[in-house]
């Protein structure tokens, strides 16, 4: 499975607006239920800041990627957010988050397919050419041509 | 001056910190010409499983982990550098530099 398989059109947002992490999470979070990828968005939003309460997910460079393993997630999925402004986020490096990959994992995954996929996302962030590209791009189009590569 | 490394990474959801230390360490030790093998400890299971071989060769070990290696007891005598997940993520570098250090004795 590649990162595009994983990640539909309908988890692509180009303008997030949100002024903290937890706001932009409950977005996000919003917006996985209505797209029907988890069936509780309180409850989603709960495990994930529970995972960001062990260590912060802004791996820097101006990206975060929550995670949650949660019981609510129907299908193993990414959102994908460019935000409006930078957010605090406790990065490593300091800096504020301007984009954002939120992963959904189900637990019962039988498969290793989604979580391969994942972890394609989470190696590729460590890859300056990926992450300039991404940061470039204005356009869902532009996204997925990127993430389709 | 070669070196010949073996890391192993994991963190504590074994969703994207483990893959990202693998992808960082592989990066940097290849910016310097070292060989590099990293096994994953994650939510795949064990992943890239390391033979005794590989370890024994090995000149360091990296353990860029938040939690227990399994099967850490493959890895005694050796020289190891441990370090979070979030460090490697961090500078990937400086972990390449620092276990090269703990070669030389520097």
């Amino acid at each position: 499975m590649q990162i595009i398989d994983l990640i539909s059109q309908k988890n692509i947002v180009m303008n997030l607006d949100a002024k903290t992490e937890q706001e932009a999470i409950k977005k996000l979070s919003i917006k996985l239920f209505e797209n029907d990828y988890i069936n509780n968005a309180g409850g989603f939003y709960d495990d994930v800041l529970e995972r960001e309460s062990y260590t912060t997910t802004g791996i820097g460079n101006g990206i975060a990627i929550p995670h949650g393993k949660s019981d609510y997630v129907n299908e193993s999925t990414v959102i994908f957010a460019k935000t409006t402004e930078g957010i605090e986020w406790n990065s490593l490096d300091g800096s504020k988050v301007r984009i954002i990959f939120l992963m959904a994992v189900n637990p019962r995954d039988k498969g290793k397919e989604h979580l391969q996929a994942l972890a394609k996302i989470a190696s590729r962030l460590m890859d300056d050419h990926f992450v300039r590209a991404i940061k470039e791009a204005n356009t869902t189009e532009e996204v997925i041509q990127i993430l389709s590569k | 001056m070669s070196l010949k490394i073996v890391a192993v990474t994991a963190c504590i959801a074994g969703i994207a910190h483990t893959y990202m230390a693998q992808a960082n360490l592989k990066k940097y030790a290849e910016k310097s010409g070292y060989e590099i093998k990293v096994e994953t400890q994650g939510s795949m299971g064990i992943e890239n499983r390391l033979s005794q071989e590989d370890i024994d060769n090995a000149d360091v070990v990296i353990f860029a982990v938040d939690t227990t290696v399994s099967g850490r007891d493959r890895f005694d005598g050796k020289k190891i550098l441990e370090l979070g997940t979030s460090a490697v993520v961090k500078d990937g570098k400086s972990a390449i530099e620092k276990a090269a250090a703990l070669v030389s004795g520097n």
